[in-house]
């Protein structure tokens, strides 16, 4: 017999570079680094930006280590790759790309795709013959998980890449993935693991998330890819007459035309569904030509209409499109020439990204063109600029604990052979957010999806995840069924499909939204007018109306805050402006606005802190200005309220934005002795915080997607009303029943966990604090509402902290008539 | 606690703190959507409620029984949550402990037992109920010349304080010729009212109830 000796690492990387040379391209040097690397066996994190040729960096070398085991032994069929898109429309070029290599290289391997949208049919096909390389998503890699004969359909992996890790991790899928892969190197110790991300401030850390305690070598490869992005604001004509609040920008409408004219095609990015809409509405009203040449893509709009879209974008039909963060991530839109921003997108990483979504040839540049939506939001064009050229960009915070979705985790195992808890529990400890589990808590998951927690009633009849000689199992059909329903961390509120009479999904609308409207009622949705005809199993029935409409649909979604970058921008900007030494142009623009804020009140340079106090007939106000973004504001605000109702019986309600905050009460605020008596120390913060009524509530509205994620709210099957009977409940109540009985549960603390790490950013919190310490606090009681604080007295969204009976509250209250 | 008292069609009721209500003229405590069962029934899904709002729902029950002494306890619908579970047990339990006191029920969407259950229980189901000037159901109705009381709702009402404060909390909510209970049982929501310039509403506040 003839023993062939296998090809070695440089022949396999001579293979690629040849195949790369016929394709008429030159391997770069981190796509070299890459395959060496991978050949080797290492694990690793490649950071380059799309567009770059990241997906061959590691496409590349896993065929190649299939040429060389091929050459060493015939191979069994199945499974030996995954990649992990996190969004289904990048999942079609990756597939293209890999077809091809393979077809050129004559491996007889086989591509899939596998995703929520894949067919029953296809997916069962999947099962009795894997493909060799599997294209998906965190979700149904945790179906695959949940299947029987699960550990076999593994056996033979390599490797499992994630792609556009950056989407991933700072969200709860990115746990996800992390649980996923200590199961699958139990099962397959040959198994290496590599990420694809973009540019992070953590790009250490996001390598640790994804490796775990992998004993293999691991490497970091930076791609030295650099773009050049041009920032400019969209300037209003006359300040004077442009608004002090506000944050849709309509008013920018027509100066937003010109850049239309000069490009072949534009990305209008709004920061909310419904602006996106009116964005695409009043683009019409001021050039009606515009009709038909313009497009319009948000997440709630159906898949038909959003893959139209991106095939017009592709074929150079559309002049624009008005988006969300639904455009932000997907594959490359060659004939974009510009990108325009409506309002602050509070995160230079976003804007650095959609600044690169125009201009894809290498060595082009980026334009960007930013639309402020209200007068102070021109300082923050100034600051991107200044945040863009010195390469700022933001870390994103890894979830760690999230036992919501380690429970959901559990009884996916449970769902498909079931698990032994010991080896699971020696699993997980190898993961980046569970390596810090203890034996007290690890037991606390188990009694949770096994007996329900602790109970205090003779006859229980909890059933989820049963133990049969040792091996938890998920043995009710029901419980199965339901659980596959409900794999995945994205949570979504109650939504209602929205159709045409005639046929045709137009996208989904908010429940709430739904049920406001009457018969005949006309509402401006995807880009047209719609008549409300009626409303049965969640399918809202319209037709076509030409009557014009004010009604806009609004999606609900967190409020963005600042990122600690952008604060840090923003408060130098604030800085130089205060001392007159700009040259920005936005700041001349704002000169008569900064000379009114002068005379009412005063312009903070970085070594004070503004505070203003201002009575109206609602209250007394006290508007203090950090200028450190919205989350830290919260956290602040709570705490001061919370320090100053010590003091004695006084009620407050809150205010903030990214600037300042606002305490309104109907009492004086004695914010002087407040300073003097140091109530913005950080002696004993957290404990103080947990003691604000608002930090409960905050933890209330974290909890509905904990809940969700920990099965405890059925949220139903998909686009089906089929609701199970008596099940429905809602995640607030769990919340209140969870804090009545049974404070010490470990969700519960996990939402107060969330809270403290990426609403009030505690960290983040306590560094402002120290900050503040260092100021000079200048307080000032303006004679009428300043421009500082026009924009925070207006907004409607309050919280409440109050150390009064509640019932001398209600004796002075009105119950609300309407 | 400290209950308020109003006069409907010249009869006094009580309205108690701990969401319910008593009738002195004829001794009868009238309680609405007590859902008891509903716990559990999640936890026989794989839903892990903490299984003690069941044990609390009971023993606020009983404290209310033992507190008022009525000749009748009047169950405006919804008592049990859905299909039987090993609560019921411990309802017949305690009604069990106060054999001498009647127990009726005007039946709700969510009372599915079978009828040898509530037998097991000693106690009467009705669809509705005419006693003095009340037409006793479990969705509020119009009756042609009686006063209606009902539950089903789970009223609850938004109040409003300068300095823009709002708090929301359950509620007695009494209009010209319907009136409806809070829901006694713990482990449910609220339905926000909205109250005309005629309709009287009580708030319950920790242990008081006050006007609004």
């Amino acid at each position: 017999m003839r023993v062939q000796k296998p090809p070695s690492d440089r022949a396999l990387i001579t293979t690629a570079v040849d195949w790369f040379t016929a394709q008429g391209w030159d391997p770069q040097k981190f796509q070299r680094a890459c395959w060496q690397a991978y050949l080797q066996g290492k694990n690793g994190l490649l950071t380059a930006p799309t567009g770059s040729g990241k997906t061959y960096a590691l496409l590349m070398p896993i065929l190649l280590e299939a040429l060389r085991m091929r050459s060493i032994a015939k191979q069994k069929r199945g499974l030996r790759a995954i990649w992990i898109a996190p969004i289904r429309a990048l999942t079609k070029e990756i597939e293209a790309s890999a077809q091809r290599a393979i077809n050129d290289l004559g491996l007889d391997w086989s591509v899939a795709i596998r995703t929520g949208d894949t067919t029953a049919s296809s997916r069962a096909k999947q099962k009795r013959n894997m493909p060799e390389l599997l294209i998906t998503t965190p979700e149904s890699l945790h179906m695959l998980l949940a299947q029987k004969g699960a550990a076999e359909l593994f056996s033979e992996m390599r490797c499992v890449v994630a792609d556009e890790w950056h989407e991933l991790l700072g969200s709860k899928r990115a746990v996800q993935m992390e649980l996923a892969l200590s199961r699958l190197r139990a099962w397959c110790p040959a198994m290496r693991t590599w990420g694809i991300s973009a540019t992070m401030g953590n790009m250490d850390q996001a390598m640790d998330v994804l490796l775990g305690s992998d004993p293999g070598e691991r490497v970091l490869v930076r791609a030295a890819v650099k773009k050049v992005i041009e920032v400019s604001s969209v300037l209003p004509k006359d300040i004077r007459k442009f608004p002090w609040a506000g944050h849709i920008g309509l008013r920018s409408v027509d100066q937003v035309l010109p850049i239309l004219q000069e490009n072949r095609t534009t990305l209008i990015f709004t920061n909310t569904r419904s602006f996106a809409e009116r964005w695409y509405q009043a683009l019409l009203d001021v050039a009606p030509d515009l009709a038909g040449v313009i497009g319009l893509h948000h997440g709630s709009l159906d898949r038909a209409t959003r893959d139209w879209v991106e095939q017009a974008l592709h074929d150079e039909k559309l002049k624009a499109v008005i988006c969300t963060s639904s455009l932000d991530l997907g594959v490359d839109f060659r004939p974009v020439g510009a990108i325009v921003q409506v309002g602050g997108p509070k995160n230079v990483a976003r804007f650095a990204q959609r600044a690169g979504r125009s201009g894809h040839r290498p060595g082009a540049l980026s334009k960007i063109h930013f639309v402020p939506t209200h007068a102070l939001e021109l300082l923050e064009g100034a600051a991107l600029r200044m945040a863009i050229k010195e390469g700022r960009i933001e870390s994103r915070i890894p979830y760690v604990r999230s036992f919501d979705v380690l429970c959901q985790y559990l009884v996916t195992l449970a769902v498909g052979d079931g698990f032994r808890q010991a080896e699971v529990r020696k699993e997980i400890a190898t993961t980046f957010s569970f390596n810090s589990v203890s034996d007290e808590e690890w037991e606390q998951v188990l009694a949770f999806v096994t007996t329900g927690g602790p109970t205090l009633l003779a006859y229980d009849e909890f059933k989820k995840v049963e133990v049969e000689d040792g091996v938890y199992k998920v043995l009710d059909r029901g419980i199965a069924l339901r659980h596959r329903m409900s794999i995945g961390t994205i949570t979504s509120d109650t939504s209602i499909r929205v159709k045409f009479l005639k046929g045709g999904y137009i996208g989904t609308v908010e429940e709430s939204f739904a049920s406001r409207l009457d018969v005949g009622d006309v509402f401006w949705f995807g880009g047209r007018n719609l008549e409300f005809v009626s409303i049965r199993n969640m399918e809202m029935l319209v037709r076509s109306s030409k009557e014009a409409s004010g009604k806009i649909p609004s999606w609900l979604g967190g409020r963005m805050s600042f990122s600690s970058e952008m604060s840090v921008v923003l408060r130098e900007v604030m800085d130089r402006t205060a001392k007159g030494i700009t040259t920005d142009p936005e700041v001349k623009k704002l000169g008569p606005l900064l000379a009114k804020q002068r005379e009412r009140s005063h312009v903070p340079q970085a070594n004070e802190l503004l505070v203003e106090r201002i009575r109206t007939k609602e209250g007394h106000h006290v508007f203090i200005y950090p200028f450190e973004g919205r989350a830290v504001h919260e956290g602040m605000s709570a705490l001061l309220a919370y320090r100053i109702s010590l003091l004695g019986p006084i009620s407050f309600s809150i205010a903030m934005n990214d600037y300042g905050f606002e305490l309104l009460s109907e009492q004086e605020i004695p914010i002087q002795d407040a300073f003097d008596s140091d109530l913005l120390s950080t002696d004993h913060l957290r404990h103080d915080i947990e003691r604000s009524l608002n930090e409960t509530e905050m933890a209330r509205r974290r909890f509905r997607d904990i809940a969700q994620v920990a099965g405890l709210v059925f949220k139903g099957y998909p686009g089906k009303a089929k609701a199970v009977r008596h099940l429905q409940s809602s995640a607030q109540l769990f919340f209140s029943v969870f804090e009545d009985m049974d404070p010490n549960n470990l969700l519960l603390r996990q939402a107060h966990e969330e809270v403290m790490t990426f609403q009030l950013e505690e960290s983040r919190l306590r560094n402002a604090l120290e900050r503040i310490a260092t100021q000079k606090i200048v307080i000032t009681d303006p004679p009428s509402i300043t421009p500082f604080c026009f924009p925070i007295m207006v907004d409607r969204l309050r919280e409440l902290l109050t150390s009064e009976k509640l019932e001398d509250r209600i004796a002075r209250m009105k119950a609300q008539l309407e | 606690m400290k209950r308020a008292v109003i006069q409907i069609r010249k009869e006094k009721l009580q309205l108690l703190p701990q969401k319910a209500m008593f009738w002195p003229t004829r001794k009868t405590l009238i309680i609405a959507d007590l859902h008891l069962g509903k716990a559990m029934h999640f936890r026989r899904a794989g839903i892990a409620v903490p299984s003690g709002i069941e044990q609390l729902n009971l023993q606020r029950l009983e404290d209310l029984i033992v507190s008022t002494r009525p000749i009748e306890v009047l169950l405006l619908g919804d008592l049990f949550h859905s299909d039987l579970n090993s609560t019921w047990q411990g309802f017949i339990d305690l009604r069990a402990k106060h054999a001498s006191t009647k127990f009726t029920l005007v039946t709700g969407n969510h009372d599915v037992l079978e009828e040898q259950d509530y037998t097991k229980a000693k106690l009467d189901t009705l669809p509705f109920l005419d006693r003095g000037p009340f037409h006793f159901t479990h969705h509020p109705t119009e009756h042609s010349s009686l006063y209606n009381l009902a539950g089903h709702v789970h009223p609850g009402i938004r109040m409003v304080g300068k300095a823009k404060q709002t708090v929301h909390l359950p509620c007695f909510f009494f209009g010209k010729t319907a009136g409806i209970l809070p829901a006694f049982g713990g482990f449910t929501g609220l339905y926000r009212m909205t109250r005309k310039e005629s309709d009287r509403v009580f708030v319950t506040v920790q242990d008081r109830v006050l006007r609004v």
